[in-house]
């Protein structure tokens, strides 16, 4: 499955080295896209201006919660749950919400550490942690 | 999954957990008057408001808790939860629809971006939900993606349901037309702005937890 870089648009295929150490361009964000939505993929991105796609950066960062100090790390957003049109145009597909599919992947150490599961689970067992507090 | 329903069992059964251990979720789409409903029981039993309202969609964009709610029975029975308010659950939302409204470019991006990360967070915490409200416009056609996904996840979680279709006050609404879209569940007319079968609504509460 392809991983498509969301500043210069290149592609890149799974394990490939760029999308552990960021892409060539600097930029460590990619959409995770459908062989069959590449085309529609490469086109989101290219309407895109340089602002726009370091403005999809800092917000992708901020609606996932991505820590400070993760930013430097590789993110991937899997864009057949949330597409990114343009800051501020936003289509979610609920099926994939609710289902708990990943939304994000991160990359850390050559490792895939996904997913939204696992923060659907962290984040239940911080609030009953809160309960019994 | 067993883990998870011994868990659940011995949260609900337990004795020693107090029951304002409860959560009451309210969820559905965008202005259907989840903030005004919750608004309304608090300020019904506590006296005091609890989320800020507006006619301009996802005006709710982070999840509001309202802990120790209780709410009373004609027959004196007490019943304490504590009330979840949740951000509009949309599969679209656009920073134009809300320039339209008269909100600022820059500020109307910020409230796309924080509704989107709403729906995300409104979802992440469904599992937390002892019980659900889904709050639906009765003036809207209810067979629309987002109340038909909401209400097919809650069924296949199990969380028992209550709808409110809300804003009866106004002369297009149809409780009826909810009723036969969502039949397996309990469906109740109110007008959480005027108040309007409120009593109504707080009997099925009942009739839901306990």
């Amino acid at each position: 499955m392809p991983h498509q870089c969301v500043r210069c648009s290149t592609l890149y295929p799974d394990g490939a080295q760029e999308i552990l150490k960021g892409c060539q361009c600097g930029a460590r964000l990619f959409f995770y896209i459908k062989k069959k939505h590449i085309e529609e993929g490469k086109e989101l991105i290219n309407n895109l201006s340089v602002e726009d796609k370091k403005q999809i950066e800092t917000d992708i960062a901020e609606i996932m919660t991505i820590k400070e100090e993760d930013l430097d790390k590789p993110v991937i957003l899997d864009i057949e749950a949330i597409r990114v049109l343009q800051p501020g145009k936003y289509e979610l597909d609920l099926v994939h919400l609710f289902k708990k599919d990943p939304l994000i992947i991160k990359l850390e150490e050559g490792k895939y550490m996904i997913d939204l599961g696992q923060l659907f689970a962290k984040g239940k067992e911080g609030m009953d942690n809160e309960e019994e507090d | 999954m067993v883990k998870t329903f011994f868990r659940k069992f011995f949260k609900k059964f337990n004795p020693f957990n107090k029951k304002a251990n409860l959560k009451v979720g309210l969820y559905g789409p965008p202005n259907g008057g989840k903030s005004t409903l919750a608004n309304r029981i608090c300020m019904d039993w506590l006296g005091e408001e609890m989320s800020s309202v507006s006619h301009i969609s996802h005006e709710t964009r982070e999840i509001k808790i309202k802990e120790q709610v209780t709410i009373k029975n004609k027959k004196g029975k007490e019943l304490m939860f504590s009330l979840v308010d949740t951000p509009g659950i949309a599969t679209k939302i656009d920073y134009e629809e809300f320039l339209k409204k008269g909100i600022k470019r820059t500020e109307a991006k910020k409230r796309a971006k924080e509704a989107t990360k709403g729906v995300i967070d409104a979802i992440k915490w469904l599992d937390n939900m002892d019980f659900v409200v889904v709050v639906l416009d009765a003036t809207k056609d209810p067979y629309s993606q987002v109340n038909i996904t909401i209400i097919g996840n809650l069924q296949a979680r199990n969380i028992p349901v209550l709808i409110a279709a809300n804003k009866v006050d106004l002369n297009k609404a149809s409780i009826d037309a909810i009723k036969a879209a969502f039949p397996q569940y309990e469906v109740v007319g109110i007008s959480a702005k005027y108040g309007k079968n409120v009593e109504d609504f707080y009997d099925n509460l009942f009739k839901l937890v306990n």
